[in-house]
């Protein structure tokens, strides 16, 4: 990649993405918002990393070539719901699913 | 006003993680990047005014499948329109905040450190300036991860998958330390079905975004759902 292109490609995306991450924020902060939006983005949190979780772990056809190896980062998933519930560590859980995902892929 | 040093420190304390995981992705990141030619310090530019995991791993993707600049561009943007979310998630913890301190903060907010705040600002005894001070920690080991990847280019093999796992297995956390209320698990559950349905009609990009709009909507639906039925119980 040339720096031109370099230059174009990182002030386009930055752009755009310093939009999503500020102008939201400016738009509602220092505002009363009623009580349903209020409720709308405490709901966020759990609807976002639900989405982010199923976004790296779902694919459409995941299972076409059979349900193994495709179950391993469901089934380290399930390992890392344990852990993370029982210890509330982001670090644990972390060190865990990379822990047991690199163990499962040795050993099958 | 310099930040006391047990702010610091919490700061630190609760940025751990995120840098240990931008430690394990940055660097087989950098050694992409530099399999297309960018060198250490484009490495470190990128990462200071662009800050985005998913879309400096999508650049070089679509770089060596030859997409052209603009699709490029557009692509990137549309996966990030889900920063749009936590924008809006942070507004009432930054009112009466000052428009500098608001607007280093927002910018350098990402899914990770995103995450971080929810679950400090929730427990209580958090404020706007420390969860500055988690994304700056973040952003720099995720700079110094990326810059160390291209320099030692394709020397050592990382499974990225294993690597990347990090990262899931924080947002799995995230989301099981979740209030465990029903209109929470309605929005997880919902979301993921509209992330799968996303993926199923070709709207990959932005399929975080949608999935978890349409959680949040599905949610509100059914607490106003609840609430009526319970108005008309009394």
């Amino acid at each position: 990649m040339s720096w031109e292109e370099f230059w174009v490609i990182l002030v386009g995306c930055s752009l755009t993405i310093l939009a999503c991450r500020v102008l939201p924020m400016f738009l509602l902060k220092d505002r009363e918002l009623p009580q349903w939006a209020m409720q709308a983005l405490g709901l966020i949190p759990a609807a976002a990393f639900a989405a982010l979780v199923a976004n790296d772990l779902l694919e459409p056809g995941m299972f076409d070539e059979g349900a193994w190896p495709a179950a391993i980062p469901l089934l380290v998933a399930c390992i890392v719901v344990i852990v993370a519930r029982k210890t509330r560590s982001l670090l644990w859980s972390a060190v865990t699913g990379v822990a047991v995902y690199a163990l499962l892929a040795l050993i099958c | 006003m310099m930040p006391s040093r047990s702010y610091i420190a919490q700061a630190f304390h609760a940025a751990v993680p995120v840098m240990l995981g931008y430690v394990a992705i940055g660097i087989p990141c950098g050694i992409l990047c530099d399999s297309i030619g960018l060198n250490a310090l484009q490495a470190l530019i990128m990462s200071l005014l662009f800050y985005s995991g998913a879309g400096q791993f999508m650049i070089p993707n679509m770089f060596l499948a030859g997409a052209p600049t603009a699709s490029i561009i557009a692509s990137v943007s549309f996966v990030n329109t889900r920063q749009m979310l936590y924008s809006a998630y942070f507004a009432p913890y930054a009112a009466h905040t000052s428009k500098g301190l608001s607007f280093l903060f927002a910018a350098t907010v990402t899914d990770e450190s995103y995450g971080v705040s929810v679950a400090q600002f929730e427990a209580g005894d958090w404020s706007l300036d420390r969860a500055l001070m988690v994304n700056l920690f973040s952003q720099s080991s995720w700079a110094l991860s990326n810059a160390v990847g291209v320099l030692v280019g394709s020397a050592i093999g990382i499974p990225l998958n294993i690597a990347a796992f990090a990262m899931t297995s924080i947002f799995i956390c995230l989301l099981v330390t979740q209030k465990l209320t029903s209109a929470n698990v309605i929005a997880a559950g919902a979301a993921m079905i509209g992330v799968v349905v996303c993926k199923m009609i070709g709207l990959s990009g932005p399929a975080i975004l949608i999935g978890a709009v349409f959680g949040v909507v599905v949610a509100m639906g059914y607490a106003a759902v609840r609430k009526s039925a319970e108005r008309r119980r009394v």
